[in-house]
């Protein structure tokens, strides 16, 4: 075990570690002297102010409605709930820049919902409708880093508590929310890290105001400035540090064992009137958005013209599957590759940092966690700066007159980088979830003789498995729908689907971007669908039926 | 001379009727068929030219599009290591071919098929070859403009009403090609001072500068802005596709630039890279460039295709590119500060 945690080390070092230092250093190193990187710096600034504040809105906003969802749709019995799960889903399974079109259409000047049915003629842009978008996008992901742990919550606490007489309004706010702090602290970090790294959605609505994320993109792509967006990338890792100490404050160890078995779909017998209102009117409220949004999507994707002649009609998928779908194969094969093996790395890794405790484990938790906040394009060009060299880039020195094997110019390096790049999604996922797992079982396992890998494989994994299945989800919908990291790395003759999406949405035909959107979730969900399918089946063939444990 | 010339005639025509159509290389031979060329490039309108191009030759081109940005930086990482993954570079801005020519990441090619180009249309050392012409046009959305009574553009001085103002949508030059053309036409044809004063009055009219130069079209295609200053082939899409648009070239003259096409320097199939630059220069290439994407093509000899605006009948500003690179710098440094008065 203590082999497989080193190579896991090595491997954070070389594709985690050396592409941030490498993408680093290829910024400051030419500098000749300190004023000027002084004033790269000074520039960066006020990006770095707006990048933080809208961040911090919408930390509050998505984890309040992603923990509202998940407690609404698995907690409280009400009609719709499991479409209600969809719903949730859905944002992460959609391209994000379909989403931010549909968003000016709906909520625009000329906005269906703004202007068509209240009258207003507000603009989209400015901070308002990126936090608006984000929100949208990451109560998604904290709906999912929630609910991936809510089985393993102890109802048994809750009774406890009522039974010596406390409110249930009481029994909520401390028992129940207290014992999920290590899930919601964990989503909030994640929101948090994910809108510092965005560039997608200020690029689009952000008018005057860009982020630092979006100023670098726009540093690299419009002005050819690596440099200056090298330097100004390196002021995003100090709030992510930040959002990290606050992340292990929030958690007290050893205090959310539960000592039951996994619960699925428990209601809630007794609970506060008020609270399950407000928890179903967020989750309903976020659903209902989603709804407008994702439907006005489909609405797009079969009318002759978005938002202006709605007969119905095929065209705009003809005009969408008019090119080569090889770049369809090509990106489910990715997707499905990388969210393997990065959430079962990124889970296995949380057990190996959480449980055996070996040397240095902090530091690769920080460092395995960094990638979430280093915006895609800049994590890239990290990969561009040191694999174009024979060994991981330590060919540079020692074998230059060497030809390969160097990692740029072939497929591997695309699938290396989104493995990393999403790691941290298992691993944060996982640590939540083993807050809540007693270590006593593992113990007694061991003690029982099994074997440190047989500890993980036969106790741990299956304990994990909901964090193994939420991060499997978020990096399978992230790597079919983005694109930004490996934007550098794809070659020519091997494309993602997503990329297609991208010109046909910044060329001018929005309804055929529309159906290529509806194509690219449908297939995306479907694929989750018969994923989870698959999984239960192997589970249910597999686990023989064990006395007492029915549930 | 005339016996040379003769020859040439002759073995053109013997090529042509081998082929059957208007192209030769003498790079090409049968040995070539089967090869496969990667190509970047900035759109995937590129798709039919390149399969016309296999059927013709045998040579596949795989294509992989990006931002200009993104292909100089790829460029420059993959030349540094020695991993050549482009061979070919088509489409993008005719500064980005400059900036990379000079930074030595193409490689010089004297393709008999560029003696059709006028000097404006190519690097003098061939580096890089123009191909269509792209023109800077305003998209305007005319219901607006009928809901609002406002008068319809037609010359630069017309973005200046004040009923357009904060409707006017147009990209960052700094971060856009085409914005970044139209600032250094302006500056160019109306000299320095009157210059940046129209400059002046039309920042006012802007409400904020786009990131993208796709981002003004969708904006005033969704109704967002009246007026969005754009680049195009000279085709009629957007107007066809959406029945409130309407394609303005301005009267006084628009900024234009030649779609370029290079050859990456390191590349390991220079022969087929340099079938594919005879191909696409030749009257062939041009004529299938006309027809696909819709496209004025710089060779004078090729007719334009149907719905594409006659480029005679366009007004274009005399523009001088070599300068347009070299002044960058200075002109976005004076441009910022003009836009934070």
């Amino acid at each position: 075990m203590k082999a497989a945690y080193w190579a896991l080390v090595a491997l954070v070092l070389y594709f985690i570690v050396a592409p941030i230092v490498g993408v680093a250093l290829y910024g400051v190193l030419p500098s000749s002297s300190w004023g000027e990187l002084g004033a790269m710096l000074g520039r960066s600034l006020p990006y770095l102010g707006r990048s933080l504040f809208v961040a911090a809105v919408v930390t509050v906003a998505a984890t309040v409605v992603g923990t509202s969802g998940a407690l609404a749709t698995r907690r409280l019995a009400f009609p719709g709930r499991r479409l209600m799960r969809v719903l949730f889903a859905l944002p992460l399974a959609s391209p994000p820049f379909v989403g931010s079109l549909s968003f000016i259409m709906l909520f625009g000047r000329r906005g269906l919902i703004t202007n068509g049915l209240l009258g207003l003629s507000v603009s989209p842009f400015g901070w308002r409708g990126v936090a608006a978008l984000e929100v949208v996008s990451f109560g998604a992901l904290a709906y999912l880093v929630v609910s991936s742990a809510i089985d393993r919550l102890d109802t048994a606490q809750e009774d406890a508590a009522r039974t010596l007489g406390a409110s249930e309004r009481r029994v909520f706010l401390d028992v129940t929310l207290g014992s999920m702090r290590p899930e919601i602290a964990t989503a909030a970090a994640l929101v948090f890290l994910g809108s510092l790294a965005d560039f997608g959605t200020p690029l689009i609505l952000g008018g005057k105001f860009q982020t630092l994320a979006s100023d670098l993109y726009i540093q690299i792509t419009g002005l050819y400035d690596m440099r200056s967006a090298a330097v100004s990338g390196l002021l995003l890792l100090l709030p992510s540090a930040a959002a990290f100490a606050c992340l292990r404050a929030a958690i007290v160890p050893g205090a959310y064992y539960a000592t039951g078995s996994p619960i699925r779909d428990v209601a809630w017998r007794d609970h506060d009137k008020g609270v399950a209102a407000a928890l179903v009117a967020v989750s309903a409220l976020y659903s209902a958005f989603v709804v407008a949004q994702f439907g006005f999507i489909a609405i797009g994707a079969f009318s002759t013209h978005w938002s202006r002649d709605l007969t119905p009609t095929l065209a705009n998928f003809r005009e969408a599957l008019k090119g080569d779908l090889s770049p369809f194969v090509n990106s489910a094969v990715l997707a499905f590759v990388s969210a393997l093996a990065a959430s079962w790395l990124g889970v296995a890794l949380s057990y190996m940092i959480k449980r055996r405790r070996y040397p240095l484990a902090r530091a690769v938790d920080v460092a395995a966690t960094t990638p979430a906040a280093v915006p895609g394009i800049l994590f890239g060009i990290g990969y561009l700066v040191v694999f174009r060299y024979p060994l991981f880039g330590a060919g540079r020195w020692y074998l230059t007159s060497l030809p390969p094997p160097v990692l740029l110019g072939t497929g591997a390096v695309v699938f290396l980088l989104c493995i990393f790049r999403y790691l941290n999604v298992g691993l944060r996922a996982g640590s939540a979830l083993l807050d809540h797992v007693d270590p006593d079982l593992e113990d007694a396992a061991r003690n029982l003789g099994r074997s440190e890998f047989g500890v993980l494989a036969d106790i741990s994994m299956p304990l994990l498995a909901p964090a193994m299945y939420g991060s499997f989800l978020k990096t399978f919908s992230t790597t079919m729908t983005t694109l930004g990291a490996i934007i550098f790395l794809i070659l020519p003759s091997n494309k993602v689907a997503v990329q297609q999406l991208f010109q046909v949405v910044t060329g001018s035909g929005t309804g055929a971007a529309a159906a290529l959107g509806v194509m690219l979730s449908t297939f995306t969900l479907g694929s989750l669908a018969l994923m989870r399918g698959a999984v239960g089946l192997v589970s249910r063939l597999a686990s023989r039926p064990a006395p007492g444990n029915a549930a | 001379m005339k016996k040379r010339i003769l020859a040439c005639a002759v073995a053109v025509l013997a090529i042509a009727a081998a082929f059957g159509d208007d192209w030769s290389s003498s790079s090409y031979s049968a040995a070539l068929k089967g090869t496969r060329l990667s190509l970047y490039g900035v759109t995937d309108t590129v798709r039919p030219i390149l399969d016309a191009f296999e059927s013709d030759t045998g040579i596949r081109v795989d294509h992989l599009t990006m931002k200009n940005g993104e292909i100089l930086q790829r460029l420059k990482n993959e030349a540094e290591s020695g991993v050549a993954i482009a061979d070919l570079w088509f489409t993008g801005g005719a500064d980005t071919f400059i900036t990379a020519a000079r930074a030595g990441l193409l490689s010089p090619y004297a393709s008999p098929a560029a003696a059709a180009l006028g000097k404006d249309m190519k690097d003098p050392e061939g580096r890089w070859f123009g191909t269509s012409l792209t023109l800077v046009n305003w998209v305007v959305n005319a219901d607006l403009i009928a809901e609002k009574g406002l008068r319809m553009p037609e010359t630069w001085d017309d973005l200046l009403q004040p009923g357009l103002r904060g409707e006017v949508s147009m990209p960052d030059p700094a971060s856009s090609g085409t914005a970044y053309n139209v600032v250094s036409a302006i500056l160019q044809t109306r000299g320095e001072a009157a210059g940046w004063a129209y400059l002046d009055a039309l920042i006012k009219q802007v409400p904020f500068f786009t990131p993208r130069g796709s981002d003004p079209a969708n904006l005033v295609v969704s109704g967002e802005a009246i007026v969005g200053i754009n680049a195009s082939n000279g085709d009629r899409d957007l107007e066809v596709q959406n029945p409130h648009i309407r394609l303005v070239y301005p009267k006084d003259g628009t900024g234009w630039w030649p779609q370029p096409v290079a050859i990456v320097k390191g590349t390991k199939k220079e022969a087929a890279a340099r079938v594919f630059i005879d191909w696409i220069l030749s009257r062939r290439g041009m004529a299938v460039i006309a027809s696909t994407r819709k496209a004025a093509v710089v060779r004078t000899d090729v007719a334009p295709p149907e719905g594409v605006v006659d480029i005679k009948d366009v007004a274009l500003f005399p523009t001088d590119f070599q300068a347009n690179a070299a002044d960058r710098e200075a002109i976005l440094r004076l441009w910022a500060q003009h836009l934070g008065k």
